[in-house]
């Protein structure tokens, strides 16, 4: 009997699969770095996201509930068309909704200063997905608060799929073969979002009481969010979102993850956990070494992307954490840009251990730039290939 | 009775700028020289928090509140500084910074900003996307010491080389110091595009930028 990719996926986040290599990352690529690849002989049709994933033959990912807005929308938000060849998502704040509407307020030959859909002044550059520069948020202080607070209401009409009972059917037929994630937020990368990373910082000394009260406006949302959807769906995997280390260590301190956001982890997971979601995972950038363990404790068991350059080293922490902690990513995005022999270094330096090891999915530890060519990112994929034992693909 | 040099000093540290402004107050009225609060209690204060920093006893929110508390003291002196106690302000030298071409991020470069200014650096921001001839310019008008550059992205920081050269050709190379920061940038880039200074983080920014000024 073939084993489906759901089983594989569980059994290797459960450590009972030594040696199996998931091919379905998450592979992220930018879409500079497709534009480039198409110049250097890549099919057109690679722009497109399952295109190419099926081009490199990756294996599925989980079936995000991504209709379901309770975390980023990075691949099925509403994107407007500004004119001008100017696309704005009203991705990026969720679970924040309605979304606000996106409208350009200037522009000059290079750049465009917009509302975003998460009610930002940004400015950014046309035709590049690069992070925008963020001039203003919507959350300044209370009263502005208190007025966000409003598309935080799990009510709100449109935050399930209209015809929920159709779309349950949907998933659990698909939840046979691919294991169901369902996102839960977070507790520091939504806030920053919402008002600016200084601001942020600056509230958990002025007015620590609203960054609690901003916390637990996510955590009311997630938990209602969470009641519902288990009722009628089997969750094997949850994800937060948090971005919240930088190269050298957390934006806060571990004193201050500890009182303000465990707490508030324990909560929500400890509702996971009772519904049997046991993979529970978080994506940041920046050097995790000083949080990992604090989020094991309240129940966050997977970290990525494990940045290289940020100082991650996943064959250390796998010795430091053996099969209490799930990893994905961990392979430095920078090598791939210099050259196969660099590269067959990279992966296996490390990737056979990590899968011997269970409990670990390899992919780029973050998106993959423009500045790694195709030919590189072939070998790359052939070079993972190898390791699982699969013939090498012709490109 | 506490020395109010110390109990400024702590309070820059504990982010906490109401106690800097009644300290700094009561202590001008008992005729401490604004430069003496400014040098034995104000940049102590901010420097011992540096350390901190760097030895992980504290994170971005407390450097934030003390640089904010150390700046609410400046405030608080600048009606009563010489002449000579206004050049000693920025004493430490002259840093142009910013954010190289292609690139919008500016919180690591802000951060940096800060920390060399609440150390005695005179600091020129010339924000984000710069392109060399604005690096060039900044360095020229302001008698730059140091030419900061930040980047994060992978495909951002190789326009560094092309600032390095344009300060080359402009003839500034021999007498501006360079210093490069960013996520991607470690090290080894720095020195593979033949610049003298890096930091990791915006305390050791400090430090380097120190050590660069006496290069």
């Amino acid at each position: 009997m073939t084993i489906t990719f759901r089983e594989r996926y569980l059994g290797v986040c459960h450590f009972e699969r030594p040696g199996d290599l998931l091919l379905s990352g998450p592979n992220l690529i930018w879409v500079e770095a497709l534009r480039e690849w198409v110049k250097q002989g890549a099919p057109e049709e690679i722009m497109n996201f399952f295109f190419c994933q099926q081009y490199f033959q990756f294996d599925p990912l989980p079936r995000w509930l991504v209709e379901i807005r309770s975390g980023l929308e990075w691949w099925r938000g509403k994107v407007y068309d500004l004119g001008h060849g100017i696309r704005a998502g009203d991705w990026g704040t969720a679970p924040a909704y309605p979304g606000f509407v996106p409208k350009i307020l200037e522009e000059d030959e290079r750049t465009v200063v917009m509302i975003d859909g998460g009610g930002r002044k940004v400015k950014s550059f046309k035709q590049s997905e690069k992070m925008p520069m963020f001039l203003e948020y919507p959350v300044k202080d209370r009263a502005s608060w208190k007025e966000y607070k409003k598309r935080l209401d799990p009510a709100t009409p449109g935050r399930y799929p209209d015809d929920w009972d159709a779309y349950v059917r949907q998933i659990n037929e698909q939840a046979k073969e691919l294991p169901i994630s369902l996102q839960v937020g977070g507790f520091f990368g939504y806030l920053r979002e919402w008002m600016g990373l200084e601001p942020l910082l600056y509230m958990f000394y002025d007015d620590p009481a609203l960054v609690e009260e901003m916390m637990d406006g996510m955590l009311y949302l997630e938990m209602e969010v969470v009641k519902r959807v288990v009722k009628d769906i089997k969750i094997d995997q949850a994800t937060y979102w948090e971005d919240m280390c930088y190269k050298s260590g957390p934006m806060i301190s571990p004193a201050m993850f500890r009182k303000f956001m465990m707490p508030r982890y324990k909560k929500l997971n400890d509702l996971l956990n009772s519904h049997g979601v046991d993979i529970i995972w978080v994506d940041s950038d920046g050097n995790l070494e000083q949080l990992i363990p604090l989020w094991l404790e309240v129940g966050v068991n997977y970290v990525w992307p494990l940045e290289v350059a940020a100082g991650n080293d996943a064959v250390a922490l796998r010795k430091k954490y053996g099969k209490d902690l799930i990893m994905g990513g961990a392979i430095d995005k920078r090598v791939l840009a210099r050259g196969k022999e660099a590269i067959r270094e990279e992966v296996m330096s490390k990737v056979p251990f990590l899968v011997e090891s269970g409990g670990y999915i390899p992919s780029v530890d973050h998106w993959v730039p423009p500045d790694v060519s195709f030919e590189n990112y072939c070998f790359y994929v052939n070079t993972l290939r190898e390791i699982a034992g699969l013939e090498k693909l012709s490109f | 009775m506490t020395d109010p040099l110390i109990t400024i000093s702590e309070a820059v540290q504990n982010g906490d700028q109401e106690q800097v402004i009644k300290t700094v107050g009561v202590a001008l009225k008992a005729g401490v020289p604004a430069s003496a609060l400014l040098e034995k209690a104000l940049v102590p204060g901010i420097r011992a928090l540096g350390e901190k920093f760097k030895n992980e006893e504290v994170f971005l929110p407390e450097v934030l509140i003390a640089i904010r508390a150390m700046n609410r003291g400046v405030e608080e002196l600048k009606p009563h500084f010489t002449a000579e106690d206004a050049k000693k302000q920025y004493k430490e030298g002259t840093v142009v910074i910013g954010t190289v071409e292609g690139d919008l991020h500016d919180i690591g470069k802000n951060l940096v900003g800060m920390m060399l200014r609440a150390n005695g650096f005179n600091v020129v921001d010339v924000g984000v996307d710069v392109s060399a001839d604005s690096f060039i310019s900044a360095a020229k008008e302001n008698g730059a010491d140091v030419v900061a550059m930040s980047g994060l992205l992978t495909t951002t920081i190789t326009y560094m080389p092309t600032v390095i050269e344009g300060l080359k050709k402009a003839g500034l190379r021999d007498r501006v110091k360079i210093m490069v920061g960013g996520a991607p940038v470690t090290r080894q880039y720095a020195d593979e595009i033949g610049v003298e200074g890096f930091a990791e983080d915006c305390a050791s920014a400090v430090d380097e930028a120190r050590r660069l000024m006496k290069l």
